[in-house]
């Protein structure tokens, strides 16, 4: 039985569309037909479009927040190939907001500021990740003063654009691929156990 | 658009940090950490019987938990103290059957188990 309401299935059909076309160009009357209601009921629910696009926003935040919240559940390596799972749908089910990146600058700047948040919360949790797994003797102390707030930007690029990355250039979009991109980035400051951590747990997942 | 929860990035990063660090001040605990649960158990099996007494003007309550085979293996807990006896007589029927394992008050002890000397 679906159990979704009027206005969770407004907000789902949204997504859907600004997906597909972009948030600027998604009219109220597109989202109607694609929830299987009238305008006017649309207009009962969202009072205006800019309405729609923060309720989807808000429902994204939602999700990145829950993501972000699984940080350090486990000790080992495989705590961030999980996150990194959970990264990777989100980014591929929900496009637009890079689409949409300076529309969304432009014409809603309390959505561009909570974005900014939420990326400063993730290099951060990158960053912190890597100096707890270098106390715990799976990666390598920093070799040169500051490369490991660079390593830790190439990750966060890595997670936040490869999918637009691989649709620019025509290849697949598929979860391991992802991962190994953001893995590799990693491995070559492993120690000999962090190594073996992630022969073990982490390589096991790509065969499969 | 709800306004959203901020957290300052410097106190996000302790926070981070403090989560980091739970992994390694966290020890697995020791079995003798959970002796003070199995120095109580008997407790679960004792019969509770409940006393009134007036002392300084008010009626107290107080709960016995006696060991229904070994009755000399016994404890007494002040519970609370009422200015009127009968809602004491009432509060402690009803704190009695709140501790006592079995409700129906089926544990009891046996004042023979004493094995008192009249002598």
């Amino acid at each position: 039985m679906n159990q979704l309401t009027t206005k969770q299935k407004i907000i789902e059909s949204a997504i859907r569309l600004f997906n597909i076309d972009g948030v600027a160009n998604v009219r109220l009357q597109q989202i109607a037909d694609e929830t299987g209601i009238s305008v006017g009921n649309l207009a009962y629910h969202f009072k205006n479009k800019e309405a729609i696009v923060s309720a989807a926003y808000e429902h994204l935040f939602d999700e990145f927040s829950q993501i972000l919240s699984a940080f350090l559940v486990g000790p080992k390596l495989m705590d961030f190939d999980r996150q990194l799972e959970r990264f990777h749908h989100f980014f591929s089910q929900n496009q637009f907001y890079l689409i949409d990146l300076f529309e969304i600058d432009r014409s809603y700047p309390l959505i561009m500021e909570r974005w900014h948040q939420f990326v400063h919360k993730m290099i951060m949790q990158i960053r912190k990740r890597l100096d707890y797994d270098i106390n715990r003797g799976v990666v390598l102390p920093e070799p040169i003063t500051g490369i490991y707030d660079t390593l830790t930007n190439n990750i966060w690029m890595t997670i936040v654009f490869w999918v637009p990355q691989q649709v620019l250039k025509g290849q697949p979009i598929n979860e391991l691929l992802f991962k190994q991109s953001v893995w590799s980035h990693i491995s070559p400051y492993f120690t000999p156990k962090g190594m073996g951590e992630f022969e073990m747990e982490i390589q096991p997942t790509f065969a499969s | 658009m709800r306004p959203a929860f901020f957290i300052q990035p410097d106190l996000y990063a302790k926070m981070l940090d403090e989560l980091s660090n739970l992994f390694f001040t966290e020890k697995l605990g020791l079995d003798a950490d959970m002796n003070f649960y199995r120095d109580d158990l008997w407790l679960s099996d004792t019969a509770v019987i409940e006393s009134i007494q007036l002392r300084k003007g008010s009626w107290e309550i107080s709960l016995l938990f006696a060991h229904h085979k070994i009755p000399m293996k016994f404890l007494t807990r002040r519970i609370s103290s009422h200015s009127c006896p009968n809602k004491a007589k009432m509060m402690a029927f009803y704190m009695r059957r709140l501790a006592a394992k079995d409700q129906r008050g089926t544990l009891t002890v046996d004042i023979n188990d004493l094995k008192l000397s009249l002598n």
